[in-house]
């Protein structure tokens, strides 16, 4: 099936988690080899996804765990 | 999904006293608790205050613990109760009211004619940090909590839909809200900071 650039769109989301028919995405991928724009979505959507992905973008504040000990431990001792 | 052997092992010895091993279980989803209170708080103080304050509830309730789910999805549970709770305190209102407009069914993204992949190494700028908390922050509440828990924690469609109360659809069409949009805010902001011009074509 010939797909128009906003069925793709709608069904990115669903394609970069695996979780399409294998036919939708077979024309899917029909698609984005002829669609620039698609093509780009498809490529910077994922990249935003590893980049938010990754440790480093959310780190715990300092001094987190050591905080959360002295929490944890001011408790076992009063328990 | 039941916990993994070694960490049911852990909560049995701490339950049956060694209560200072509990700091060995929690240690591995510290940053997880934090998220999902940072998702729902949006600042680094409330985030943490909540977090520990998860931590330490799950602590005096371990025993009610059961092992029908993964030990750290119970932790996050609680941690979002907690920040919820603290959220609305905060708000002095009800959360975000699920009705809100219907999903756009009429969606264009921001148009490129090409991505240059941005490395991972980019996240050593705090600047590019900062672009991103802001641009996650921006989302509503329900498509934060989805894409943390989905994107940022790697929980899978069935868990984050258990964990929050809603169908697997709802986080579909969440999760695909949340991720164009912030692919949207993104695009235009990251590649100004790393080459200095916008990705527009």
């Amino acid at each position: 099936m010939i797909l128009d650039c906003k069925h793709v769109w709608r069904e990115i989301s669903n394609y970069l988690d695996g979780d399409l028919d294998p036919a939708l995405r077979r024309d899917i991928e029909l698609h984005l080899e002829t669609c620039r724009h698609c093509a780009a979505l498809l490529d910077s959507t994922h990249n935003v996804l590893v980049l938010i992905a990754d440790e480093r973008t959310f780190r715990l504040p300092i001094g987190f765990h050591e905080r959360l000990m002295k929490r944890l431990k001011d408790e076992v001792e009063a328990d | 999904m039941p916990d993994d052997p070694a960490e049911s092992l852990l909560i049995e010895r701490i339950r049956q006293g060694e209560r200072e091993l509990f700091y060995e279980l929690v240690r591995p989803h510290e940053r997880a608790v934090y998220l999902v209170a940072y998702s729902v708080l949006k600042n680094e103080a409330d985030a943490e205050d909540a977090a520990q304050e998860a931590i330490l509830k799950a602590f005096r309730s371990l025993a009610k613990f059961r092992g029908e789910s993964r030990f750290q999805h119970w932790l996050i549970k609680i941690a979002f109760n907690e920040a919820r709770m603290r959220y609305r305190k905060r708000q002095g209102e009800k959360l975000q009211s699920l009705d809100e407009p219907a999903e756009d069914e009429h969606y264009t993204p921001l148009q490129i004619r090409d991505w240059r992949e941005l490395p991972p190494e980019v996240l050593e700028r705090r600047e590019v940090r900062e672009e991103i908390h802001q641009a996650i922050a921006a989302l509503g509440d329900k498509y934060r909590e989805v894409l943390v828990l989905r994107d940022i924690e790697e929980l899978n469609i069935a868990e984050t839909a258990q964990l929050l109360g809603i169908t697997e659809a709802t986080v579909k069409v969440r999760l695909f809200r949340a991720r164009l949009k912030l692919r949207d805010t993104l695009v235009e902001r990251l590649p100004a900071h790393i080459r200095g011009k916008k990705a527009r074509a």
